[in-house]
């Protein structure tokens, strides 16, 4: 009798709990929502609108996957104030956003609600007046890459600087981290030459790898000239490098394992990792008719081989000469999400299609210029 | 627009007239017998600043007006004018530049004492950089200007900002006469300037003039972002510049004209950019410095023959400079260098009395040395050629000009450009219906185009060396009035004008992915409507009382692609409705002028909704000024409240423009 009451106590107990835990404002689904003054779905997408330099006109939108209902600028709503100008990166760690915005040249912690709940401004700093440009996450810090050649170390709690790696080149652009070890594209500069009196842009031609346990820079890997973009997938790291040189934008890929070994795989103008697999577009755009042409494929990092069928069934046939500003897929649900852009003309429009490559649905970005995604299911 | 010309050129034509009919008078006096001298005069006459006989539109704006009517500078005068679009990226350093009916700044020709300036590598001159100080007239022609004397390059424009000089006038047979001016006011503005004019003898008259500048211009503003509303400073706004010009005129003793001047002008300004939310760090500044060499040389050689001579040769300089640890040592630097060299010459034929036809060659070479990324160095050799033909007979005239240009290009690096070979017509008729009305229906169509700048050619990965010409059609129909209604009024005059404008080709930077490059895309139509009205009237012991007003309706539509969202929408920064209106009343004690210019909504972005609108604006500016007469000196003191309302606006987003500010001005002439 008594376990038998001890029994119902407890479930009823555990009932109230429940019910406790869900009436509650500052959870959602285990999401913390403090703060926010609209009412969310259980699951989001938040999309990361970068908006036209100089125009302030950065923000971040929502979109909910299970109904596809919009919210623009949600940053705006819920913290009644713009984001700034020229938003860079936006990652998810540990229930929360982070969000780089280069022009206003600081970073946000956000919650769950896109609440701002801490933020952390450059611009009195002068190693890091360069301006910040991405972000990625671990081990309850935030590294971020700057212009002037600057990785700084970030609690990620109080978005505080705690360290600030000097001298990894000119400017920074894509990082992404593997094995506790981060690897960061230092793209190029831009250097006069008394030789020619002209102002020369140097791409160079490097990645830096900084380990993490002691955050000192630990290799430099030679890549094609400037790299850009990088993320990794089943301990590999990708990399596009944007060679200006023959408007080309080179896949490589960075085998860690494999003592750093870097190999041209093909060309990408733009990359998403998914399961066990990178999603790859690459634009080429014909000048005589002023036409862009899309072609979508993929690796297969398990198969290690490029495979040029498209991982797209049934795309709207105008996908294949937008002008493509992002891709970036759901962990959760593996949904691929491609945005693009029409720049300062209008707001640009996401694609979304399942893991299988079948069309969903299409819809307004809510802002110009969509750069980055998150996912909270 | 409020206007009053006290107008030097009718004095010295009535002068001269008067002496005329006395000479003739003295020679038939048959009373006395004897030789009468009468006393010279002058003969004052208000002008109206709507020319309604012009075939097509054409305003002035003089600088007694402007001075009268408090205005600040280039920008803040030219935007009186009905159917311009000045974009100024606000303080007194910022650009300023002109754009006609929506054409674009490209197809606004600027010349300066009759002479075309250029600027080859942006394509569209910065009106900022001109003192009004010494200014005696703008005017703004829209079309075919009805001057057939004039180069051939002004002729190929599709509208044409003249900016006049003074001309040396000696008094009660002075010699030499000075102006020394110095102007104070808000955010730091000082600017001190003097003008020395020296007869040097019957033929020959000289005029110096020179100024200083310098503000700290970090004016207060209103920043509005959501829940924040801060009030702060422009930042980085300093200027200091200097202008001197020295001009030479020589009357020939066989008839004819020939005017040398000098000018030189450097500034440097802070660039405080957009302003950036969050972000107010600027480091960036320019340097520029400019000096030319023009002379002209005018002769009416018979009632049938007329010439005209220019050359000039042109010197451009700018450095930009720009600190941050994004730069290689923490700086970065660019340098652009121009040189123009300049021949023009017209002539004009009347073979009837009903006919004229003038003919215009102008030669022009033009270079660029940059420490641009990739410069090629070119060198552009530019022919335009124009025969220009009228037919005048009592209330009817019709004139046809056709334009041949010819365009070659030298690169030191890389492919050149294809020549550029055209031909553009125009065609204007004006006819008086009743020749004691001064009523008058006029029609224009202009084709023009304008040359792709430098920077649309070689600009690094964005510059494109096939580009095509940027072509304009103009089209006006207008009614013009003007009459005095009673004795009181000096004159009242009226403009109505529709106009349809049609640019095609246009030269527009088109994205892809990850790579931008200027192409021949953009097709625009501007339909629109300018309304202008003036009037004066003198009343019983020097009371005056002048008033002006301008509206334009106009319409500007991205036609590009049928599939874009943009399709039909407004061009950025094209407000539908927009005007002015000024009055001035002249009291023996005090004058006071007053002025607002108005701006409709507009947008910021091609895309037209809300959250790109721009909201409109009002700025009110008052003057009071009082003249004293100090023997044989003149001091004239001024004060004046621009934007007397304290309105905050932004002519471009995130450039905000000053708020309330006062200046004075203490002239003295002797």
């Amino acid at each position: 009798m008594r376990i038998r009451s001890f029994l119902l106590g407890a479930v009823c107990m555990f009932g109230l709990g429940t019910m406790m835990v869900s009436c509650s404002d500052d959870d959602n689904n285990g999401l913390d929502d403090g703060g926010s003054k609209v009412e969310l779905p259980d699951s989001r997408v938040y999309i990361l609108n970068e908006g036209s330099q100089a125009a302030n006109n950065a923000g971040i939108s929502l979109y909910d996957p299970e109904n596809g209902d919009m919210i623009d600028d949600i940053f705006y709503r819920q913290n009644d104030s713009r984001l700034g100008d020229t938003g860079q990166s936006m990652i998810r760690y540990n229930g929360s956003i982070y969000v780089a915005v280069y022009g206003s040249n600081y970073i946000a912690k956000l919650n769950a609600a896109c609440v701002q709940e801490k933020r952390t401004s450059f611009i009195s700093d002068p190693d890091l007046q360069g301006g910040v440009r991405y972000i990625a996450a671990e081990d309850g810090y935030i590294y971020a890459s700057f212009y002037g050649g600057i990785v700084a170390k970030i609690d990620a709690a109080t978005l505080e600087v705690k360290a600030k790696l000097k001298g990894l080149g000119a400017n920074l652009e894509g990082m992404t981290i593997c094995d506790d070890n981060l690897y960061v594209a230092n793209s190029y500069e831009i250097v006069f030459n008394p030789a020619t009196s002209k102002n020369d842009y140097v791409y160079k031609k490097e990645v830096k790898v900084v380990d993490l346990k002691n955050f000192s820079l630990k290799e430099t890997l030679t890549v094609v000239q400037n790299p850009n973009k990088l993320v990794e997938e089943d301990d590999n790291v990708f990399l596009i490098s944007w060679d200006y040189s023959d408007e080309s934008y080179v896949l490589q890929r960075i085998e860690p394992k494999n003592n750093n070994k870097v190999s041209k795989i093909g060309y990408a103008t733009d990359m998403a990792a998914g399961d066990d697999v990178i999603y790859l577009v690459d634009s080429r755009t014909d000048w005589s008719t002023r036409t862009t042409t899309n072609t979508f494929c993929y690796y297969d990092i398990k198969a290690g081989s490029l495979v040029s069928t498209s991982f797209l069934k049934d795309a709207p046939a105008e996908l294949t000469s937008k002008s493509i500003y992002m891709m970036s897929v759901d962990d959760e649900s593996g949904d691929i999400y491609i945005g693009t852009t029409i720049w300062a003309n209008g707001n640009g429009t996401m694609y979304r299609f399942t893991k299988d490559g079948r069309f969903v649905e299409k819809f307004d970005c809510g802002g110009q210029n969509p750069k980055a995604a998150v996912f909270f299911n | 627009m409020l206007s009053r010309i006290l107008c030097d050129g009718c004095s010295l034509i009535g002068a001269a007239l008067f002496a005329i009919v006395s000479s003739a008078s003295v020679s038939a006096d048959t009373i006395t017998g004897k030789v009468h001298r009468i006393q010279e005069v002058t003969v004052s006459s208000r002008r109206s600043p709507i020319k309604v006989s012009s075939a097509i539109p054409l305003q002035t704006l003089s600088g007694a007006d402007m001075s009268q009517l408090g205005i600040q500078n280039m920008a803040d005068a030219v935007r009186r004018f009905a159917g311009v679009n000045v974009r100024d990226y606000g303080g007194i350093g910022g650009l300023k530049t002109v754009s006609v009916r929506n054409m674009g700044a490209a197809h606004t020709a600027v010349s300066y004492d009759g002479a075309p300036v250029s600027n080859c590598q942006a394509g569209q001159i910065d009106i900022g950089r001109f003192s009004l100080d010494n200014v005696a007239m703008l005017s703004l022609a829209v079309g075919q200007n009805d001057d057939m004397l004039q180069a051939a390059k002004l002729y190929a424009s599709a509208a044409v900002l003249g900016i006049r000089t003074e001309r040396p006038v000696f008094d009660d047979g002075r010699s030499s006469a000075f102006r020394l001016m110095v102007k104070g006011g808000s955010f730091g503005y000082v600017s001190p300037s003097f003008r020395w004019w020296w007869k040097l003898s019957d033929r020959v008259a000289t005029s110096v003039d020179g100024n200083f500048l310098r503000a700290d211009g970090n004016y207060p503003f209103k920043l509005v972002n959501g829940k924040y509303v801060t009030t702060e400073r422009r930042n980085n706004s300093a200027i200091d510049s200097w202008h001197g010009e020295a001009n030479m005129y020589y009357s020939l003793p066989e008839g004819g004209e020939l005017q040398v001047k000098g000018y030189y002008f450097y500034s440097k300004r802070g660039l405080p950019g957009a302003i950036t939310l969050y972000n107010p760090v600027s480091t960036e500044t320019l340097w520029d410095k400019n000096a030319f060499i023009q002379a002209r040389y005018t002769r009416r050689f018979s009632r049938k023959w007329e010439l005209q001579a220019q050359g000039k040769y042109n010197y451009g300089w700018n450095r930009d400079r720009e600190f941050g640890p994004q730069f290689t040592g923490g700086e970065y630097n660019a340098v652009h260098k121009q040189n123009e060299y300049y021949l023009s010459a017209t002539g004009l034929y009347r073979p009837l009395p009903e006919l004229t036809v003038a003919f215009a060659q102008d030669g022009i070479i033009n270079t660029l040395w940059s420490t641009m990324i990739d410069c090629p160095y070119p060198d552009r050799y530019t022919s335009l050629s124009a025969l220009s033909v009228r037919w005048q007979r009592r209330l009817f005239s019709v004139t046809g000009t056709l334009v041949g240009t010819y365009i070659t290009e030298k690169v030191k690096e890389g492919e050149r450009p294809d020549d550029i070979k055209r031909l553009s017509p125009s065609l204007s008729v004006n006819v008086q219906p009743w020749s004691d009305e001064m009523l008058f229906f006029r029609a224009m169509y202009k084709s023009t185009f304008r040359t792709p700048s430098f920077n649309d050619l070689y600009y690094f990965r964005l510059g494109n060396r096939t580009l095509r010409p940027e072509k304009a059609d103009e089209f006006d129909v207008g009614v013009t009035w003007s009459r005095s209604l009673f004795p009181a009024m000096d004159y009242m005059s009226v403009t109505l004008d529709g106009f349809y404008n049609d640019v095609t080709d246009k030269i527009v930077a088109f994205p892809t992915t990850y790579a931008w490059r200027m192409i021949n895309f953009g097709k625009v139509h501007v339909t629109g409507m300018d309304v202008t009205l003036a009037t004066a009237l003198s009343f019983a012991r020097g009371l005056k009382l002048i008033l002006s007003g301008a509206y334009t309706w106009q319409r500007a539509v991205d036609l590009t692609d049928r599939e874009a969202k943009t399709y039909k929408d407004l061009l950025p920064y094209t407000p539908v409705h927009s005007g002015n209106a000024s009055g001035v009343v002249e009291t023996p004690w005090v004058n006071v002028g007053y002025s607002v210019v108005a701006v409709g909504k507009r947008y910021y972005m091609a895309e037209n909704i809300p959250v790109n609108e721009i909201a409109g604006y009002a700025e009110h500016t008052l003057t009071l000024s009082r003249e004293f007469d100090l023997r044989k000196c003149h001091l004239k003191l001024q004060g004046e409240i621009v934007n007397l309302t304290d309105c905050q606006y932004d002519v471009i987003k995130y450039y905000p423009m000053p708020g309330r500010s006062w200046r004075l001005t203490g002239t003295f002439t002797f």
